[in-house]
């Protein structure tokens, strides 16, 4: 179709049909002129369009649907604004006029009923996007003119008033930092009243006409102008006229007298040496007699006076200038713009040195983008959608190559868009409609994970929105540690909205998994899996320190006649001995007691007791001792130390219940004892140490005896 | 057999599908394609399973595809059960003879196309 030829691109046409069949003969009759992108349903159709969004040039719709019908998509296509941009032809099989009227109030472009007729669909399509195509042309050139009338008014302000400048052998930045300073006295000011009336654009134009305050000074004579020293009472007179001049010339313009621009311009050059007092010049206006934008100029004016070099004055630090205004050094000022000065003195220094030639075109920009925003039709021009769809193809470019599961969630509507590889991984479609009903999405993360997540982005706030959170996932039904980094973005408005959040989560499991492992490794005995000693310490002195009142005991026990068993049957039985008896200990104590092993066949055993000591040690002793390992019988000796006795501290524990067991172990093993205070040093006092189950020297032969 | 031939044996249009779809070719891959739709089938479980809305959407689907390929004969009797079915009507009286009538028109229809592959293959 040569008409077609003249939109360079190949166009995307959206079909969202129910059959297969309906789909296919479309898609037929014009998939050699459009690209075809398909959707069976009207919920996979809204996915669609926010997937590819501008990209998409027209949408073929049928009414009857499952999930959700034609109509329902032609809603939302309302709610989201994309009925604006994207036309829609609906074709169905439903002749009700009824039907027809309502889709037309929806806003679709035309209605084909069926059956339908190949020419009469393509001719429709192509004319619809031929229309579409040129409305979007339109639309750019549109803003395309205001955006260079507005580069143009303001370039050519700024060399007016740079001619002013460089004559007053200036700095030229003065009309840069009025403008800078105006505005950002106009903003503060709005948040504090609303007497004065002012608009975003009202604020914009104050701006630029700021720069216009001093064009009478071009009639102001050389000498007076320029004199280095203070002016006599007749050049002040003479320089004073400067104010009423340039408001005569911008009277005198032969057009434009209408413009707000001009109009403000006019106030601002004939009354910014007007004070608040009555005491300025020329007419000596009092109060809020004085038009607001002069007011405003005539403080930036005399701050940016203050803080520059002159030729009869140094230039005054920033806090020295606010002082001295603040102080009415320069004259009277408005109360309520005092303020504004005093609440935005902090930001002054800063946005001044920011005041750049960038930073003054995106201002620019930023105006031109008000404006076009007051525009209804002119949303995005065309320059925008170009740099929308260069990020959009980037982040996909990205996006396919990292192996990242990388997610964009956007609270309206409802949606979650996952990077290709993310989606295969995770086992959902590349865009989930309401995830927060979707029980596929929802299979991934627990809830209180997932409501942790969303909480912590809704409380970020724009200037800090990043958020990271490590949490299970459910990938193919098993669980995996990743880590979640997203960030929130918030709308530019005030105050600033939630809309969702970008992020990707990284899978740490492995490493996860290999902390956990060198935790396990360095904290217990690889051989009985117990606690090692180190570590039972450590754990043993924060129970001790933590609560120095409960009533503790610490028992060291050591297998009899262990040396004999690995003499006997070697060390791999050794090793299974000291299994065997770990595995006891683990059976023996309760929750909240410490096993551990000391080395060799020494273990310990810290435990916490109620009311009676005795009978708990004998408890444990009872399960541990007895019995044999296949042919070896179990005797164990212990000693035992308890805080009550000994005191809070784990080495005297320590010491004192090895004191015991080497009691126990040079009179008969087979038992335990206790520490007592009146225990000699070591070894000096056996006698001192009762026996308390009554094995003796003759209970260890037969112990070796039988072992044997 | 022609594929002209085989909208007569099944009761439906040729010249008025042509005249739409300008193509033979067009035409006869989607009179093939017909038998692969599942809407049919789609109609006749939802329909023993009681589900009305279910079978409402397989009738309008099959009714449109009819309309499209002009086979007149299915169409009207699937048109007759799509009103009958449509949202919000109870079962009528006739509505069992509607659906074996669909049956009817269905199956005559799947044999003309069967016979026409069988041509066209061989």
């Amino acid at each position: 179709m040569d008409t077609l030829e003249r939109i360079a691109d190949r166009q995307t046409i959206l079909i969202v049909d129910d059959s297969e069949m309906n789909r296919a003969i479309l898609a037929d009759m014009l998939g050699n002129e459009f690209d075809i992108i398909e959707a069976e349903n009207g919920k996979e159709g809204v996915a669609m369009l926010q997937k590819h969004g501008p990209e998409v040039s027209l949408v073929l719709l049928d009414i009857v649907m499952p999930e959700m019908d034609g109509f329902g998509v032609l809603n939302m296509m309302n709610k989201y604004h994309w009925i604006e941009d994207i036309p829609v032809i609906m074709i169905s099989a439903e002749r009700g006029s009824s039907h027809i009227e309502r889709a037309f109030e929806l806003g679709i472009t035309d209605f084909i009923s069926r059956p339908f007729d190949a020419l009469i669909v393509h001719r429709r399509v192509v004319n619809t996007i031929l229309l579409y195509a040129k409305q979007k042309k339109l639309t750019a050139m549109v803003a395309e003119q205001i955006f260079e009338k507005e580069h143009r008014s303001s370039l050519m302000i700024d060399i007016l008033s740079h001619i002013v400048e460089f004559r007053n052998g200036e700095s030229g930045m003065h009309v840069r930092h009025v403008h800078t300073l105006t505005e950002t006295l106009l903003k503060v000011l709005v948040q504090k009243t609303d007497r004065y009336h002012l608009s975003q654009t009202d604020i914009s134009v104050i701006g630029t006409a700021s720069a216009l305050h001093d064009i009478g000074k071009i009639a102001i004579p050389e000498e007076v102008l320029n004199k280095p020293g203070r002016l006599t009472n007749e050049e002040f007179a003479i320089m004073k006229t400067h104010s009423m001049v340039g408001a005569d010339m911008l009277e005198a313009l032969p057009f434009y007298q209408n413009e707000p621009l001009v109009k403000a311009a006019y106030q601002i050059c004939r009354w910014h040496h007007e004070r608040w007092d009555g005491r300025g010049y020329p007419d000596g206006l009092k109060g809020d007699e004085i038009p607001i934008s002069a007011q405003i100029v005539a403080l930036a004016d005399v701050y940016d006076a203050l803080t520059s070099q002159r030729v009869y004055k140094p230039a005054y630090t920033h806090e020295q200038a606010v002082s001295m205004i603040l102080n009415g050094e320069c004259g009277t000022f408005n109360p309520l713009i005092m303020e504004c000065l005093r609440d935005s003195a902090d930001d002054i220094p800063a946005g001044l040195s920011d005041d750049s030639i960038e930073s003054r075109n995106r201002r620019e920009m930023q105006n031109v983008a008000r404006e076009l925003h007051k525009h209804e039709e002119l949303t995005a021009s065309e320059r925008t959608l170009e740099l929308l769809e260069h990020e959009r193809m980037k982040y996909s470019f990205f996006a396919s190559l990292t192996q990242e599961i990388q997610f964009e969630y956007t609270v309206t509507p409802p949606s979650l868009v996952l990077s290709t590889w993310g989606s295969e991984k995770l086992g959902l479609p590349e865009i989930v409609m309401d995830p927060y009903q979707d029980e596929a999405a929802q299979a991934i993360i627990a809830p209180e994970d997932r409501d942790s997540i969303a909480g912590a982005l809704r409380s970020t706030t724009p200037g800090n929105p990043v958020v990271q959170s490590d949490c299970k996932l459910f990938l193919d039904g098993e669980e995996k540690w990743h880590r979640i980094i997203a960030r929130a973005s918030w709308s530019s408005e005030e105050p600033p909205r939630y809309t969702g959040c970008i992020g990707k989560a990284l899978d740490i499991h492995s490493s996860r998994l290999q902390l956990e492992h060198l935790e396990q490794q360095a904290s217990h005995d690889g051989l009985t899996g117990l606690l090692n000693h180190a570590y039972a310490k450590k754990r043993i002195m924060e129970r001790l320190e933590d609560r120095p009142s409960g009533r503790y005991a610490l028992a060291i026990l050591d297998l009899d006649y262990f040396k004999s068993a690995n003499d006997t049957y070697g060390h791999m039985f050794g090793d299974q001995v000291l299994k065997f008896i770990a595995d006891r200990m683990r059976h023996s104590i309760r929750g909240g007691d410490i096993a551990a092993r000391v080395g060799g066949d020494e273990f310990l055993i810290f435990l916490e007791y109620k009311t009676d000591l005795e009978s708990t040690i004998d408890g444990v002793y009872k399960r541990l001792a007895g019995g044999s390992y296949e042919d070896f019988k179990i005797s164990v000796s212990m000693g035992v130390a308890s805080a009550e006795t000994v005191g809070v501290d784990y080495d005297t524990l320590f010491r004192c219940a090895d004191q015991a067991l080497y009691v126990v172990k040079n009179s008969g093993k087979g038992h335990y004892s206790y520490y007592e205070k009146e225990h000699a040093p070591v070894g000096e006092d056996i006698s001192a140490v009762s026996p308390i189950d009554g094995e003796d020297e003759a209970g260890q032969a037969q112990h070796e005896e039988e072992s044997k | 057999m022609t594929l002209k031939e085989c909208y007569t044996a099944m009761g439906g249009d040729y010249d008025e599908v042509m005249g739409r779809l300008r193509s033979e070719k067009l035409v006869q891959k989607f009179v093939l394609k017909f038998l692969n739709d599942g809407s049919y089938q789609l109609l006749l479980d939802s329909l023993a399973a009681g589900d009305r809305d279910e079978a409402f959407r397989a009738a309008h689907t099959i009714k449109g595809v009819c309309a499209n390929l002009a086979f007149n004969t299915l169409l009207a009797s699937s048109e007759e059960l799509t009103e009958a079915l449509r949202e919000g009507k109870p079962p009528q009286p006739g509505e069992e003879e509607l659906v074996a009538r669909v049956k009817t028109d269905y199956e005559r229809t799947r044999q003309a196309i069967q016979a026409y592959q069988e041509g066209a293959g061989g």
